[in-house]
């Protein structure tokens, strides 16, 4: 009782191992990424190398990536466009949204009135998951998820940002080529 | 003309302080050293960049990017690196032993150039008449660092790695200097000059007559310079790094210098016996014979560069293409294949080389020019030979793959004949089992 099948080598196959011709099959291999490489095309994807220089060279992100969470402001005014509704720290899973909002007094028609602004915003990217259903949930587009991933802190509490961060974005170090 | 002046002015104002002997035996010898070593070193350089370029091009990477435009001071970085590390020494080690041996290895490999012919008259520093001889000779001494620097390690990983590099080295030695056998037939010389002369008076390859001879020749040199892939001794995966496992520092760099050297030396020889050397055609007719005598020298100085650094990426395309041989298959291939092959080969050229010569005269037909100077073949002869090689090439094939039929593979044949026969009983178990208490 055969436990291991061993399949006769065909003719064509004698042949090919006589004339090396896998060898020959690999060499063209590695030959034609070489010249790939040099000249800039690929035969799979039309590029050559796929090594992204990541510090000096933004990489390219996917279209539906969630990244650094911000503060979007009117364009024209500057003033924010959160209206402090706290929906977003309602739609979040995670807890990681703290809306603190202010009472001021303002005069409709001659008539004072109570209106809530928003005072501080916190936002704990250490929790955050990214699902982006606070953005979901804003009703002026004021919150959004961006595509800047460089999240990374020396200490626990760099994670949470404040309404600063959040409006103005992050300082990181930019490289240049 | 006036671009290589120099040559002949420096020629005659050193004639002006020491007399002509001196000149030619002492100052020029010595200022040829200096530019061949200076030329090795700066290959070392340009190797360890341009290794980790073409294999990261051939895995569609980047390679170093950083130190300088494309990285191109990559070398010069790793360098100070090595320098400023410290020189560890395993205590234990063979204090003395451990200091020579990586000496012995750059020796051994950089003595090797004296007689390596880089162009025609003033390229080469010693036209020795036993040149090929000289060659094999130092180079195989580079096997004793190996082995020391192993020994003396005092390190299970670099024994292992030393005793496989000397079994590996002797027994490809042997492949190596009968595949050159052939190739000397036609030149009638051991002189490496005297074997391109040959080449470019008939103005021929000698790969033409001897594509089996540069065949063996060349994987036995792969395997004599222990790289990928026969790179069993320094196996990274087994072994550490083999015999130098224990070496860091600047020794550890002279190694690595050693091994780049030697495969300059491997592919040197390569080129002069069967590629012709610095000969190429037209070359002689546009700069020589105009009488542009160091223009002649410096463009076949190059031409055998370009024609050096074709082997010299095929190592790399070879190492980057190539998985790692197992050892029996190391073994196999030296001892079964390419030493009957070259022994064939042997016997093969010196048949052919009769038949040309029995073909000579007979029915009118004309195929020896002249035997000064090596084998001179008129077209005729050269087409015959030309047949003959490749005939002598397919005869040895079949009569080798005939012989090894039965012992392929580390004999894998009888060992499934003999699995065939074990017949392990099915669904009893080997050891009954233990009835539970309670």
């Amino acid at each position: 009782m055969p436990l291991v099948k061993v399949p006769k080598p065909k003719f064509i196959e004698k042949v090919q191992r006589f004339f090396m011709v896998d060898l020959l099959r690999g060499l063209r291999l590695t030959l034609k990424y070489n010249i790939g490489a040099l000249t800039g095309s690929d035969p799979v994807a039309g590029k050559g190398i796929y090594t992204e220089q990541y510090p000096k060279v933004r990489p390219d992100v996917a279209p539906r990536f969630h990244g650094a969470p911000r503060l979007n402001m009117d364009p024209e005014t500057h003033d924010t466009l959160c209206i402090a509704c706290n929906l977003c720290a309602i739609a979040c899973p995670e807890d990681c949204i703290d809306v603190i909002p202010l009472d001021i007094e303002i005069m409709v028609a001659g008539k004072p009135r109570k209106k809530k602004v928003l005072d501080e915003f916190i936002f704990d990217t250490s929790r955050c998951m990214f699902c982006a259903l606070c953005q979901e949930a804003c009703p002026t587009y004021c919150l959004e998820l961006t595509q800047d991933f460089e999240l990374a802190t020396y200490s626990r509490a760099g994670f949470v940002w404040n309404r600063e961060m959040l409006e103005q974005g992050r300082e990181t170090v930019k490289y240049t080529r | 003309m006036l671009f290589f002046l120099p040559i002949d002015f420096v020629d005659q104002m050193l004639l002006k302080f020491f007399s002509a002997d001196t000149v030619n035996h002492v100052v020029w010898p010595f200022i040829q050293v200096v530019l061949v070593i200076s030329l090795v070193t700066g290959w070392v350089a340009a190797a360890n960049y341009l290794e980790r370029k073409v294999s990261a091009f051939m895995q569609a990477r980047l390679g170093p990017m950083r130190v300088g435009p494309w990285g191109i001071l990559q070398p010069i970085a790793d360098g100070i690196k090595l320098l400023t590390k410290e020189d560890f020494i395993p205590d234990k080690a063979d204090r003395w032993i451990f200091f020579i041996a990586p000496y012995i290895a750059v020796a051994a490999a950089f003595i090797v150039f004296v007689v390596v012919p880089f162009g025609p008259d003033w390229a080469v520093i010693a036209d020795l008449n036993i040149g090929l001889l000289f060659v094999l000779a130092v180079s195989s001494v580079g096997v004793l660092a190996l082995i020391l620097a192993g020994w003396s390690s005092n390190s299970k990983y670099s024994l292992l790695g030393a005793l496989r590099s000397s079994a590996q080295m002797i027994s490809y030695e042997v492949a190596m200097g009968l595949s050159l056998i052939g190739a000397l037939m036609f030149a009638r010389t051991l002189s490496l000059s005297s074997i391109v002369n040959a080449q470019s008076g008939d103005s021929i390859w000698f790969l033409l007559y001897q594509p089996l001879g540069f065949l063996i020749f060349l994987v036995s040199g792969i395997a004599e310079n222990n790289r990928a892939p026969f790179d069993l001794p320094e196996a990274e995966s087994e072994l550490v790094a083999g015999f130098h496992t224990e070496y860091s520092g600047f020794r550890w760099s002279l190694f690595f210098m050693a091994e780049y050297a030697a495969m300059v030396v491997v592919s040197a020889v390569a080129v002069t016996v069967y590629l012709g050397g610095w000969y190429f055609p037209f070359v002689y007719r546009l700069t020589e014979a105009k009488g542009y005598h160091n223009l002649y020298v410096i463009v076949s100085l190059l031409v055998f560069l370009v024609k050096l650094s074709g082997i010299l990426y095929l190592y790399f395309w070879l190492r980057w293409t190539l998985p790692r041989f197992r050892y029996d298959q190391l073994m196999d291939i030296g001892w079964k294949w390419l030493i009957p092959a070259s022994l064939i080969n042997v016997g093969t050229s010196a048949i052919s080389i009769f038949v040309v010569q029995a073909l000579d005269g007979w029915r009118g037909m004309k195929t020896i020019e002249s035997l000064s100077g090596g084998l001179n073949l008129t077209g005729t002869g050269k087409g015959v030979m030309i047949v003959l090689g490749l005939a002598g090439l397919g005869v040895t094939g079949l009569l080798l793959g005939r012989i090894n039929w039965r012992s392929r593979d580390f004999n894998l044949k009888s060992q499934r004949r003999n699995i065939r026969l074990v017949n392990i009983p099915q669904g009893k178990p080997a050891v009954p089992a233990v009835a539970s208490e309670g």
